[in-house]
Order: structure tokens, then sequence, then C-alpha cells
């Protein structure tokens, strides 16, 4: 297997199958909270990309490398395919008519099938490909401040699907340069293009960096910036003498255990899902990172940098806190626990079921 | 007793034709339900032309603006290079014009992008299916057309004969009246059969031009039909071809497409956002292409063909009305016509001439 574009890999059925339903059964062992995706829109779009859903209108889907996810490709299809079907829909005639002359031309079938999953389409929530929003929080017109959540879902460069969920109070002696806007009766907020800008680059960077940027704005008072990151994910299905793999995953941690669960796989398949949270706030009573995979941003830190970055965390009384958990075939589990108890973390670990 | 050498069991004969009995009304009826499927396919056609206008129309102005995007990046559209292109850019983008604060996402607005153009593409690839369908329910309806064909021309060769037979015995009655007293009790007797036959024969000579009529009328129908068709499977062909293309570009860009839109949010490798964007560029003037042609295909053959449809209507109506016209004329007319017919028939058919007049 091979990339077919750049950090794109094609998974073809039947092994596609078998990886969103691992992925899908995965996601909902990890009990996501809401720092994530929304987990019931993950379910629609990964129930969308497989063949019971289309009904093999397609060979496969398509995947980032690095991360083991879905790609903005596969992520968009299900989301066109849901808007065009609604229009389609119409002028098509009824299943019971498209499937008595599914014999007769290629096309009925195809018609066929495309009515099945069209109509699924309209019952089915999907994820977005991005998606901000902004919600009120409270509203004090005596003293012109306002509090909001901002909350933006996106399909990361790096492959991940993430969230970022922002608490921030604006003032509004400053509101020239205002990042959300209030209807003229206080009740309903909307970012402003400035801010979903913003937040929408740096939501590829930690916490940290999110929660100092909107800090600097004069007016702007942040509580909590807090990330979940689904991803990377590893897997190795079993499938004609070979073993179907993520093909750009990085070397971390969890390499060891990762390896020696390959090497005994026999015909079962294999996956290691993990799911990040970086909370930057003011709430945090330690600052440390539990992530096996990530670091503090202050691990990182030049020596000739570090006077300047002390000097800027003084300035905000905020803390992170950096997590991770994973789900993984129940082979992993030992092997995974210790190897994050190796790097001087303790992580929940699912074992994957089904 | 007059008649005893004549045999007048035809006047006894049940002759049976296939389907339902023919008259004009109901020719015309059924000529027109026949019509009414082809009528739909054509308002179908026409739909299309103008949902190709409007297709055109939104992807020339996704393609100008991605252009507009590659341009901008490549330092061509202003004389500042990256920079000034960048930020005239920007200036453009509403809600950004005097905000200090920060800019809109290059990798939002491009996926944004890419979304839109990945539903163009699959709304124009629904149409080829669509036309596929049309096409099926085409073949099908020839068929049917086909069978109609074959009863009319079956029931034309039964009233043919059937003509004929009647027609040699009003001779033959002639002939016997000849031998015998005028205004006598047998030549009474013979007139009365006579008149019969001439009854009978009004009747069926009638059928016979309905018969061939109607034959040659489905026959037309069915032409205009395969040309239909020949239209739909072509242009089902070619939307089919560019879309495939366009489809299969998209997915192998998105990365590229997303990777580059990063990469310009973090203000690095602008060449290689020229370069993106052009693959993209690349796949929607594919599209576009197709819709262009399309609309050539469409102006050359939708409005001939659309020409000679109703070129086939005036037809249509102008037999139905010779027809209308013609049960009016005198009936001996008719007849003779109707003879005419099915002696030619015969002839064609090689059978042994019938029995003309005098014979």
């Amino acid at each position: 297997m091979a990339l077919v574009a750049l950090h794109t890999q094609h998974l073809l059925e039947p092994v596609s199958s078998t990886y969103l339903g691992m992925l899908g059964r995965a996601i909902r062992a990890a009990r996501l909270n809401k720092t994530f995706p929304e987990r019931r829109q993950l379910d629609g779009t990964l129930r969308a990309l497989g063949a019971q859903a289309h009904h093999g209108l397609y060979d496969g889907v398509y995947l980032d490398s690095r991360s083991g996810l879905p790609n903005m490709a596969s992520f968009t299809r299900p989301l066109a395919d849901r808007g065009v079907g609604e229009r389609a829909l119409d002028g098509y005639e009824d299943q019971a008519a498209l499937d008595a002359k599914r014999d007769e031309a290629e096309v009925f079938a195809r018609m066929a099938a495309k009515r099945r999953y069209f109509e699924l389409l309209q019952t089915l929530t999907l994820a977005p490909v991005d998606e901000h929003r902004v919600l009120l929080r409270r509203h004090e017109p005596e003293s012109s401040r306002a509090s909001f959540r901002v909350e933006l879902t996106k399909l990361d460069g790096s492959g991940a699907y993430l969230r970022v969920v922002i608490d921030l109070t604006q003032t509004a002696s400053v509101w020239s340069h205002k990042l959300v806007d209030l209807d003229t009766k206080g009740e309903v907020a909307s970012g402003t293009e400035a801010l979903r800008g913003m937040v929408y680059r740096f939501a590829s960077y930690d916490a940290e960096t999110l929660f100092i940027r909107l800090h600097e704005l004069e007016g702007v008072h942040v509580e909590r910036v807090q990330r979940g990151i689904l991803g990377p994910m590893r897997f190795s299905i079993p499938h004609e003498g070979e073993h179907v793999t993520v093909l750009e995953s990085r070397t971390d941690a969890t390499e060891g255990a990762w390896s020696a669960a390959c090497q005994t796989q026999g015909d079962s398949p294999l996956m290691m899902a993990s799911f990040a949270t970086d909370v930057a706030a003011l709430d945090v009573r330690e600052e440390k990172s539990n992530d096996p995979l990530a670091p503090l941003l202050s691990d990182g830190i030049r020596d000739v940098e570090r006077a300047r970055y002390v000097t800027l965390r003084e300035r905000y009384p905020f803390r992170v806190y950096k997590d991770r958990k994973f789900v993984v075939t129940p082979s992993l589990v030992d092997g995974v626990r210790q190897a994050c108890v190796a790097v001087g973390c303790k992580n929940l670990v699912y074992p994957l079921r089904g | 007793m007059a008649g005893e050498k004549l045999n007048l069991d035809i006047l006894q004969k049940d002759v049976a034709y296939s389907g339902e009995g023919i008259s004009v009304k109901s020719l015309e009826e059924n000529i027109h339900e026949e019509r009414s499927v082809q009528n739909v396919k054509v308002e179908e056609l026409k739909g299309l032309r103008e949902r190709n206008v409007e297709i055109q129309k939104s992807l020339a102005e996704e393609v100008g603006k991605l252009r507009k995007f590659g341009d901008y990046i490549d330092g061509t559209a202003t004389k500042g290079g990256f920079w000034a292109g960048m930020k005239e850019m920007l200036s453009h983008l509403p809600g950004l014009k005097n905000i200090a604060i920060s800019q809109r996402s290059i990798e939002e607005l491009l996926k944004q992008q890419y979304q839109i153009s990945a539903t163009r593409v699959k709304e124009a690839a629904e149409y080829v299916d669509t036309l596929k369908q049309s096409e099926q329910d085409l073949y099908t309806e020839i068929d049917r057309i086909n069978e109609k064909i074959v009863e009319m021309a079956t029931n034309e060769s039964v009233a043919a004969d059937h003509v004929l037979e009647l027609k040699a015995l009003i001779d033959r009655i002639d002939a016997e009246m000849q031998t015998i007293e005028a205004g006598s009790v047998d030549a009474r007797e013979l007139e009365g059969q006579q008149d019969k036959a001439r009854a009978q024969l009004a009747m069926h000579s009638a059928n016979l031009q309905l018969y061939s009529s109607a034959e040659d009328r489905y026959a037309s129908l069915k032409n205009n039909t395969r040309k239909l068709v020949q239209t739909i499977r072509n242009l089902g062909q070619d939307i089919g071809q560019y879309t495939t293309a366009a489809s299969i570009k998209l997915d192998m860009a998105s990365a590229q497409i997303q990777a580059i839109g990063t990469a310009a949010d973090a203000s690095v490798v602008m060449l290689e956002l020229k370069k993106s964007l052009d693959v993209m560029t690349e796949s929607m003037n594919a599209t576009t292409q197709f819709v262009s042609e399309t609309q050539v295909f469409f102006r050359k053959n939708l409005d001939d063909l659309l020409n000679d449809l109703d070129t086939f209507d005036e037809t249509t109506t102008k037999v139905l009305d010779d027809n209308i016209e013609f049960s009016k004329q005198i009936e001996e007319e008719r007849i003779e016509k109707a003879i005419a017919k099915a002696l030619k028939n015969r002839a064609q058919r090689g059978d042994t001439p019938a029995p003309t007049e005098g014979d």
C-alpha cells in the first residue's frame, strides 16, 4: 500500500469498513466529554462513509496518512452528498420501483443504492469540516461587560480533528476592536471575522499560545482555553497476507508497545486510538503534562527565550494541564500503560471491545 | 335463388384485428399519449439546459475567486509583490478592512471553497444518472412503440386482405346481376347483398387507411425517440467523463489544499500555495469546460431536435386533419385508395394479384 497523494492513503473495502467500525467503537469507548468534537456527529460521518451506508457507491475512504483519521475529502463526501441528495431525491422514483428495475440496467441498481444512501444521510447528523459557534454566558449592561464561550471544531492541517473552547470576557469600552458582536437585545452573540480568523489559525497550537494571544488584546479577559484532540490513531488490519497500517505515523512514546503487539498480531486487527486534552485556565491547580505524546510548551523553550517566556507567563495567572487517554485492542492495554508510566505519565487506557 | 353461385360467407366473416378498435379519435389519443412520454423527456432536457447555465455561472465565479487568490499570492496582481498582494486580497474580504487584530484564515477560506467545488462536481455527476435513467426509460418506450408498429402493420395487412375480398365479391355480384332481369326479386336480393358488401368495404377500407397511417406515425415517433436517446446518451457520457476527472482531482488535492492553507496562515511556502490553487483551479476548469461544451451541445442539438419535433407535430396534425377531411370525401374515392393500397401491399408481399374489375 502506498500514498496516493500528499499525506493521503486510500483504504479500500473491505479493509475500509473494518477500519471505520473499529474507529467508531474506539470513539464510543473513549467516553468523550464536551471538550472534544461531538461524538454523535462523528458517529454519523463514520457510518455514512461505510459500505453498509453507501451500498458500494464508493470503493473506500481517504485517510490522512499521519493521523490515521478520515481526511478532508472523506469528511466532505457525506456532507456534499447529503446536500446533493436532498435536492435529487424529489426526482427519484420510489424505492420499490427502483428495486424492481435494478436488474434492467446498471443505472437503476445504482439509483436504488443512492436513494437508500441519500435517505439515510438526511437522518444523520454529520461531523463538520469546520464549525464556529459563539455562546453568550453572561451580559452585564451596567458595567458594559459580556462573557462568552467561543467554540471551534476543526479538521486540522495536521490531520487531527479537534475542538477549541474559549471562555472570555469582553469590556465594551474598547469595542473598537471587539471580538464578539451582540445583537440589539443583547441576547445573541456572534464572533467577528477577526476573532474567527485568530482562533482558527491558533487552533493548531497549544492552548497556552492562544490564551496569551487573546489575553494580550486590550479589554479582553480570558478565563479558559481548552482543546480536545482526536488522534493520532494507529491501526493494523490483516488483508490478503499483508497488514494495512497508517503510512506516516510518527514515532512516539508508545512505539515499543505498538511494535511488540504487531509482531504477535496474527489475523486479528489492532488499533490504538488516542484522545488528548490541553487546557490553559485560571483554575488549573498544577501545571503539568500527563500526555506522553505532548510535552508542555515550556519544556521546549530554548534557554535564550526562557527569560522572555517567564516574564510573559508571570503577566498572566493561568496554568496548563495536558492529558491523553487511549483506547486500544486488549492485547495492547498493558504495553501502552507501561509506556506511559515509563515517561512519567499515568493515563486512562480503555480496552477496545467487539 | 340469386347468388347461389356466389360465396357470400365473406359477409359473415369475423375480421380479427389485434388490440383495441381504431378510429381517427382513438388514433389521435394514442399518438398523443405516446408523445407525452417524449415531451416529458424534452422538458427534462430543457430543465437541464437551464440548470447548466446556473452551474456554469457559479463555477465561473468560483474559478474567478481561486484565480484571484492565486494572482494575489503570486504577487502578479499588484506591483508590490506578494505581501502587497496578500494585504490587498485580505482587504477585499468582508469584515477585515479596518480590523487590525487579525485576518481571516486562508486555510478556512480554501476549505470552504473546496467544499463548494466538491458539491458542484457532485451536482453535475448526479445529472449523469438522471440522464442514464432517462435513456433507459426511452429504450423501454422504443420497445413499446415497436410493439405498436407491428400491431398496426398486422392489422393493416388483415384490413387489406379483407378489402380485396369484399371488392372481389362486389365485382362478382355486378357480373351476376348482368345475367338476371333488372328489378326482379333475384336482382333485388343481389343488390341487398352488394349493399352489405359495400358497407363492410367502407368500414374496412377506413380501417386500412387508419392502420397504415398509425404505422407511419408510430415509426416517426420512434425515430424521434431514438434521436432523443442519442442526445441524452452523448450528453451523459460527456458530463460523466468530466465529472469523474474533476472528482478524482479534488480527492487527490484535498490534503495539498489544506496543507497549503495552513502554510499560508503561517505566511510560508507561498509558491506552493500558488501551485495548490492551480491544482484546484484545474479541477474546476475541467468542470467548467464540460458545462461550456454541453452548452454548445445543447445549442446545436437540442434546438434542432425541438425543431424536428415541432415539424413532426405539424406533420402529425396534418395527417390527422387529412384523415378527418378524407372521411368527409365520397365513399368511392376512399375505397379506391384503400383498394389500391391493398393491391400494392399484396404485390409487395409477392401474393397472387387480386382480381380487378373486369377480370
